[in-house]
C-alpha cells in the first residue's frame, strides 16, 4: 500500500474557490458522470472528479499544481449532466483562477486585481494617474531623457511616441518578469506535487511537449473537441487572433520608428491606410472586435440553462479586450478624418479617446499576469506540462495505456 | 345433506369448438348418472347463471362448473349453500392444447370426472363460531407502540399498552432530535413524542401499564388470556383479540468492535453515546472534556459486515447527517469527517445528505477504515479504497461508530430447543443424547429468560425469527404477516427503519390485528388464504401422538397434551393443509379438501392401459403460484403435454405421501409435483411447505425403490410465479423423461 495520504481538510481554500464561482463544489457525490461526459479526460483517474472531491476536502496543494485543472474549457457539459448540480466545470474555472492569484508575482497583485473592490481602483484611476502624470510631465522628461519623436504625428502631440514606449515598455518588462516568476513556480510546483506522490515521470522531452501545446493553441483543435462549444471556440479563436495581429503591428511600428532608422530602413510611419501592417492592424482590430463582441453577446444572451455561467474574472477581461479594440478604432477614425489644421474641441476629443484606449491597454497590459489574461499563459505550461507527463488525450498516461493494454 | 349434483358445461371461451361436447356430457351423465347436466354458450352470463339457479331451487346443493379457470368468475359461479366444484377446460385445456384431438378431449373428461368426484366428497365450510374479544394488546411503548395504541383506539377498538420501562417512549424521549420528516428535508427536526404520549395518556380506550411485561400468552387470536407482571399486574389474565408486538431495538454491541477503536480510547463513541451527548446540550471529549474540533464519524460500524451485522440497518446514515449538522450548529469551528461504505439516503432524505454535504465544515468520503488509533492526543483514523484514490489518515479529536440496530425478538424456537434440552440435561440419563443436549444449553444459554411475549405454544414461547432474528413471514409478499396468527410484529422488531417509517408500520400492524380479530370472528382465516371457512378436523381416536403435525405446522396452531395427542386452536390456522399432508394416519381433513377428496380425483382418471402407449402423468400444483402460472401460460397459449392431469392443492407441504403411492399403484407413469420456491429469499406462501415436500420426497424415492421403480417418475419442480413461461416446458420434458422410461409396469393390476 502506498503511503496514506495525510488529509488536512481547509475550510478557508474551500471557501474561496466556493466564492471564486465553485459555489456548488460541495454537491459532488462522486459519481463521475461528470468524467465520462468530458471529450477530453481520459486515464484511470480522469479530471473533473479527483478535482471535485479534492476541492470538497480542500486539498490546496494538489489542486493549485494540477496540470488538469487546465485540460478543461469550460464547456460545461459536465456540469450539465451533473445529477447533483455540483457544476464541476465552473468549479475547475474557478481552481484556475484560484491557480493564478497563488501564482501571482508579486502576490499582493494577484489579489488586488481580481478583487471586485479594488477592481474599480486598480482598472481606472492608477492607469488614468500614471498616464495623466506622464502627459503633464512629458516635456520636462523628453528634455530631461533627450528624447523626441522622428515623426510629428497627429496624437504625438498629445502623448508622444518615444514615451509611450518608455512607459509601456517599462512596464511591460516588469509585467513580463512577475509573469516569468509565476509561471516558473507554477512548473516547479506541479513537478513537486508529481514527485511526492511517484508521479510524474516524463514520457516526452519539455521542448517537444512546448511545441505540441503552442501547436494546440494556435489550432485550438482540444477545444474543438469540447461538447457543443464551436461558437465559443470561433469566437475565442477571433480574439485570439485579432489580438495577435495588433500585438505584431505593434512591435512593427516600434522597430518602424526607432529600429530601422538605425538599420537604414527607410521609416514609414505613420502608415497609411495601405500599408501591409495597417491592413494588418486593422484587420486584426475588426476581428478581435467581432469576436469579443460575439463572445460578449453569447454570454448576455446565454440561455438560463445552466451551461454558461460567467464570473468577474471572465467579464473584465472580456470587457477590456472588447474596449479596447473599440477605442482603438476611434482613435484611428479621428487620426484619419481631424486634420492637424481643424483643431478645437474635436481634437481634444480625440485626445479623451485616445487617453481612454491607454488607460485600458494598461489595464489589459500591466495586469495580464494577475487578470484572466493569465490563462494563455498558464494554459500553455499545464498543457506543456501535461504532454510531457503524458495525461493529455493524445497521449495518455502510462498507467492508462498499461491498463487499456490489460483490458485487452 | 345429500348430494344433489349438478353438472354445467360452458361453451363460450372456445370451449365449445375445441371439445366434443357431446362426449364431454356423456362422462356426467352416463358414468356418473348425473341427472342434470346442462350446457350454456356463456355460462357467466345473467342467463347462464340463471340456469345454474333454478336447478338450484329445484334442489340442487352441488354444481361441477367446467368452464374457465377456478380463479376466475368466482362471484358468478358461487351460490348460498352451494358447493361449487370448477373444471378448468379454457386455460388448461382448450388453449393449451389441439383442439378438436382426441388427447385433448381425454383431458376435459378426465378433469370433468375429477370435478365431479370432487363435488361428490366435498362438502362446504362451516365457519367457526367462537367467542371472539376486540382488545388489541401491545407490547412496547416506543414509537411503535405508542403509533400503533393510538391507531387502534382510533379505529374504535380498545387496546392494552404494555412497556417494560417506567416511561413510554423508547429511545424517541432519548434525543434532542430527529431526521427530518417533512419538507424540505434540510434540517434535524424536534420530536414531537411527548405530544403523542399525552395522546395515550388521554385516550379512554388504551390502558397503559408501565413497568410491565408479559408473564404468560396464552390461547389463540380472538381468545388470547394475557397474565402480566410489573407494574399493571394484579395476577388476573386479560383477555385480548390480537396482538402487536413492538419491543423494538438494541444497539449493536459496540463492544465488538475493537478494530475500530471502541476501548482503546474513551474518545471513540457510538452513535447513540452521541445522541447522549448533543440531548445533553454539550459534545465533549469523554477523556479531557474539552470539545472535540475534528470529529470522525465512521459508517456501517459493524454493519454490513459478514463478522457483525450482516444488513444495513438504513438508518445510521441519515443519524450521522442529523448528529453532524447538529453538531457543526453547536459549535460552528467544529469539522465533522463522514467515512462511509455507501450513503444510504433514500427517497427524499437526499435532501437531508444534500444539505450536510454542502456544509462547508463537513467533509465525506467513501472508505474502507483500516484502523483507528491513539495518536498524540487525537485519534488516527486510517483508510483504504477511498473516492480520493489512494489511503488516507486523518487526525480527529473524537470518532463516532455509527453501530446499527439489533432487533429486540426472542428466537421462540429456538428458545424451545433450548428448554427442551436443559430437560434432558436435568433428567441426567447417560447416552448420547445428553452429550447433545448439553451442547445445546452451551450454545443456547444466552436464551434464559429470553422471553418476551412467553406464549402458550408449543413451538415455542416467542415469534419465530428468521434471518438476522427479525420476526417476519413471509417478506416478499405480505410483509406484516409473522408466523403466528393475530401476532404482528412491527416497527424496528421487524425491520430496521426510522420513526417515519416506524409509525407507518405501526399503522399496518394495527389494522392487521384489527382485521385478524374482524376475520376470526367471521370464522375465516387470515392471509393469504383470505375468507377461507374450512378448516382440520382431527380423529383423535386414530392418532398415534408422532407429533408431526404439531412439529410441522409453520404457524403453531397445535398444541399437545403430555402424551403428544394434538390439541387443535384452530383460530392460529391458516388452512394450508400442512398437518394434513404431515399426518401418517391421514387423520386429518377439511371439509373441501382431505386425502380423501384428493384421493378419489386421483382414481377418478382413466388411465390407458398398457396397449395404448400413452402415458398418464399426474400433476399436483400449488395454487398460489404454479396453478396461477399455468393458467397464464395458457392464457398465453403455450401448449403442454395431454398426458398430465393436474390437481390444485393448497400447499406443496399439505401433499400426502399416500397420494403419490396411490397414483403410482393406479398406474399412473409419473407424478410431477410443482410448488414455491423455498430457502431464504424464500417464496412458499406457507413459508415451510415447498421445503417440507422436499424432506419427505426422500420418504417418496425409498417407496420407489421399494417398488423397483424408477427415481426419476416422481419429480419436484420449485417455481416462481413470473416464471410461468417455463412451467409448460417443465411439463413436456418431464412426459418426455416419462417416454423415454417406459410405462409403469403396475398399469392395469
Amino acid at each position: 500500500m502506498a503511503e496514506a495520504l495525510r488529509l488536512k481538510p481547509d475550510r478557508e481554500f474551500v471557501d474561496e474557490v466556493i466564492d471564486a464561482g465553485g459555489g456548488d463544489l460541495k454537491k459532488c457525490f462522486q459519481c463521475a458522470t461528470c468524467s465520462v461526459a468530458c471529450e477530453l479526460s481520459h486515464g484511470p483517474s480522469p479530471f473533473p472528479r479527483k478535482e471535485m472531491i479534492w476541492a470538497q476536502w480542500g486539498l490546496k496543494d494538489r489542486l493549485l499544481n494540477d496540470p488538469e485543472v487546465w485540460l478543461c474549457h469550460q464547456c460545461n457539459d459536465c456540469s450539465m449532466r451533473c445529477p447533483r448540480g455540483a457544476r464541476p466545470g465552473d468549479v475547475l474555472a474557478a481552481l484556475r483562477q484560484k491557480t493564478i492569484e497563488h501564482y501571482s508575482f508579486p502576490s499582493f497583485m494577484g489579489r488586488l486585481v481580481n478583487s471586485a473592490r479594488a477592481m474599480p481602483v486598480m482598472l481606472i484611476l492608477i492607469p488614468a494617474l500614471l498616464l495623466g502624470l506622464a502627459v503633464l510631465g512629458r516635456d520636462a522628461i523628453g528634455e530631461a531623457l533627450g528624447l523626441s519623436d522622428p515623426h510629428a504625428a497627429f496624437y504625438a502631440e498629445f502623448f508622444p511616441h518615444w514615451l509611450l514606449i518608455v512607459f509601456f515598455t517599462t512596464l511591460t518588462v516588469l509585467t513580463f518578469l512577475g509573469l516569468i516568476t509565476g509561471l516558473v513556480r507554477f512548473w516547479k510546483g506541479m513537478k513537486n506535487a508529481d514527485e511526492a506522490r511517484g508521479k510524474g515521470t516524463p514520457v516526452q522531452g519539455v521542448v517537444p511537449s512546448v511545441v505540441t501545446a503552442v501547436k494546440d493553441l494556435l489550432t485550438h483543435a482540444r477545444f474543438g473537441k469540447c461538447g457543443d462549444q464551436k461558437a465559443r471556440k470561433n469566437t475565442h479563436l477571433m480574439a485570439f487572433y485579432g489580438f495577435l495581429a495588433l500585438f505584431v503591428v505593434t512591435v512593427w511600428a516600434t522597430f518602424d520608428l526607432y529600429l530601422f532608422p538605425v538599420l537604414g530602413i527607410e521609416s514609414l510611419y505613420p502608415f497609411d491606410l495601405t500599408h501591409p501592417m495597417k491592413v494588418l492592424a486593422n484587420v486584426g482590430g475588426i476581428i478581435l472586435v467581432v469576436g469579443t463582441g460575439m463572445a460578449i453577446l453569447n454570454r448576455l444572451n446565454a440561455p438560463e440553462d445552466g451551461k454558461h455561467q460567467s464570473t468577474s474574472f471572465d467579464w473584465i477581461f472580456l470587457w477590456l479586450l472588447f474596449l479596447v479594440g473599440v477605442t482603438g478604432f476611434v482613435t484611428e477614425v479621428f487620426r484619419f478624418t481631424v486634420s492637424p489644421e481643424t483643431m478645437g474641441t474635436l481634437e481634444y476629443t480625440a485626445y479623451g479617446f485616445y487617453f481612454v484606449h491607454l488607460v485600458l491597454v494598461f489595464g489589459l497590459l500591466v495586469y495580464l499576469p494577475y487578470s484572466k489574461f493569465a490563462h494563455m499563459w498558464y494554459r500553455i505550461l499545464a498543457m506543456a506540462y501535461a504532454e510531457h507527463t503524458g495525461r493529455t488525450n493524445g497521449t495518455e498516461s502510462v498507467e492508462a495505456v498499461q491498463i487499456q493494454k490489460k483490458a485487452g | 345433506m345429500d348430494k344433489n349434483v349438478a353438472v354445467y358445461l360452458c361453451r363460450g371461451c372456445d370451449i365449445g369448438a375445441a371439445l366434443d361436447m357431446d362426449a364431454l356430457k356423456d362422462v356426467a351423465t352416463d358414468e356418473y348418472n348425473i341427472e342434470t347436466c346442462r350446457e350454456h354458450d356463456c355460462l357467466c352470463s345473467d342467463e347462464g347463471r340463471e340456469l345454474i339457479r333454478k336447478d338450484i331451487q329445484d334442489g340442487v346443493n352441488t354444481i361441477v362448473v367446467g368452464a374457465c379457470s377456478q380463479r376466475f368468475m368466482i362471484d358468478r359461479f358461487t351460490f348460498e349453500d352451494v358447493f361449487t366444484s370448477r373444471v378448468n377446460l379454457r386455460e388448461q385445456v382448450v388453449w393449451s392444447h389441439e383442439p378438436n384431438d382426441e388427447d385433448t378431449d381425454a383431458m376435459a373428461q378426465d378433469y370433468l370426472r375429477m370435478g365431479i368426484v370432487k363435488g361428490q366428497k366435498a362438502s362446504l365450510p362451516v365457519p367457526l363460531e367462537e367467542e371472539v374479544d376486540r382488545t388489541v394488546l401491545v407490547v412496547g411503548g416506543g414509537i411503535t407502540g405508542v403509533t400503533a395504541a393510538l391507531d387502534s383506539a382510533r379505529a374504535g377498538y380498545d387496546v392494552i399498552l404494555v412497556e417494560r420501562e417506567e416511561e413510554l417512549g423508547g429511545w424517541m424521549t432519548k434525543w434532542a432530535k430527529g431526521i427530518p420528516h417533512e419538507p424540505p428535508y434540510r434540517d434535524p427536526q424536534p420530536l414531537d413524542m411527548d405530544e403523542r404520549i399525552a395522546q395515550v395518556r388521554s385516550n379512554d380506550r388504551i390502558t397503559v401499564h408501565t413497568g410491565t411485561t408479559v408473564d404468560e400468552i396464552t390461547g389463540q387470536p380472538g381468545q388470547f388470556d394475557v397474565t402480566l407482571k410489573g407494574n399493571g399486574s394484579n395476577g388476573e389474565p386479560l383477555r385480548v383479540g390480537s396482538i402487536v408486538q413492538a419491543t423494538g431495538w438494541k444497539p449493536y454491541d459496540p463492544n465488538r468492535l475493537g478494530h475500530l477503536g471502541y476501548g482503546t480510547s474513551a474518545d471513540v463513541i457510538t452513535n447513540v453515546q452521541m445522541e447522549e451527548m448533543l440531548a445533553s446540550g454539550q459534545v465533549t471529549r469523554p477523556s479531557d472534556g474539552k470539545p472535540p474540533r475534528r470529529i470522525a464519524f465512521i459508517q456501517c460500524a459493524g454493519s454490513r459486515d459478514q463478522d457483525h451485522l450482516p444488513y444495513c440497518s438504513g438508518v445510521c446514515c441519515r443519524v450521522t447527517v442529523k448528529q453532524s449538522l447538529m453538531v457543526r450548529e453547536m459549535s460552528p469551528d467544529t469539522e465533522a469527517y463522514v467515512l462511509y461504505k455507501d450513503m444510504r439516503s433514500p427517497a427524499q432524505y437526499e435532501e437531508f445528505y444534500k444539505r450536510a454535504q454542502e456544509d462547508p465544515g463537513i467533509f465525506f468520503t467513501k472508505g474502507e477504515i483500516t484502523g483507528v488509533t491513539n495518536g498524540d492526543a487525537t485519534l488516527k483514523v486510517t483508510a483504504d479504497d477511498t473516492l480520493l484514490g489512494e489511503p488516507i489518515e486523518l487526525e480527529a479529536d473524537m470518532v463516532v461508530l455509527a453501530t446499527g440496530m439489533v432487533p429486540r425478538s426472542a428466537d421462540g424456537e429456538k428458545i424451545r430447543k433450548y428448554v427442551d434440552a436443559k430437560k434432558v440435561v436435568e433428567k441426567g440419563e447417560e447416552g448420547a443424547q445428553l452429550e447433545a443436549a448439553k451442547e445445546t444449553v452451551e450454545e443456547l444459554k444466552h436464551l434464559e429468560d429470553a422471553e418476551i411475549l412467553n406464549l402458550g405454544y408449543r413451538q415455542g414461547p416467542d415469534l419465530p425469527v428468521l434471518k438476522y432474528d427479525f420476526p417476519d413471514s413471509h417478506f416478499i409478499c405480505f410483509p406484516y404477516e409473522s408466523r403466528r396468527t393475530g401476532i404482528y410484529p412491527s416497527g424496528c422488531l421487524r425491520l430496521p427503519q426510522d420513526s417515519s417509517n416506524c409509525r407507518e408500520d405501526a399503522s399496518g400492524a394495527a389494522m392487521k390485528a384489527i382485521q385478524a380479530m374482524v376475520v376470526t370472528a367471521r370464522g375465516e382465516t387470515v392471509h393469504p388464504r383470505w375468507g377461507d371457512m374450512s378448516y382440520p378436523d382431527i380423529a383423535l381416536q386414530r392418532c398415534t401422538q408422532c407429533k408431526r403435525c404439531t412439529e410441522e405446522c409453520p404457524f403453531g396452531t397445535l398444541n399437545e397434551d403430555p402424551k403428544g395427542t394434538p390439541l387443535l386452536n384452530p383460530t392460529r390456522c391458516r388452512r394450508c393443509g400442512i398437518c394434513m399432508g404431515a399426518c401418517p394416519e391421514r387423520i386429518i381433513s377439511f371439509k373441501d379438501y382431505s386425502p380423501e377428496i384428493v384421493g378419489s380425483m386421483i382414481k377418478a382418471v382413466e388411465i390407458p392401459d398398457e396397449f395404448e402407449e400413452k402415458p398418464r402423468l399426474l400433476g399436483l400444483l400449488c395454487e398460489n403460484d404454479a396453478y396461477p402460472a399455468l393458467d397464464t401460460a395458457g392464457l398465453k397459449r403455450i401448449q403442454h403435454s395431454a398426458h398430465i392431469r393436474f390437481i390444485p392443492v393448497r400447499c406443496l407441504g399439505s401433499v400426502n405421501i399416500v397420494w403419490i403411492s396411490d397414483a403410482l399403484s393406479r398406474g399412473y407413469d409419473g407424478i410431477l409435483l410443482i410448488g414455491c420456491k423455498s430457502g431464504d429469499d424464500y417464496q412458499c406462501h406457507f413459508i415451510r411447505g415447498s421445503e417440507l415436500m422436499e424432506t419427505r420426497s426422500h420418504n417418496v424415492q425409498e417407496k420407489l425403490k421399494q417398488l423397483a421403480l424408477e427415481e426419476e417418475r416422481v419429480r419436484i419442480e420449485l417455481l416462481p410465479i413470473n416464471e410461468y413461461e417455463r412451467l409448460p416446458e417443465i411439463v413436456n420434458e418431464f412426459a418426455e423423461e416419462i417416454d423415454e422410461i417406459g410405462l409403469n409396469p403396475f398399469k392395469g393390476f
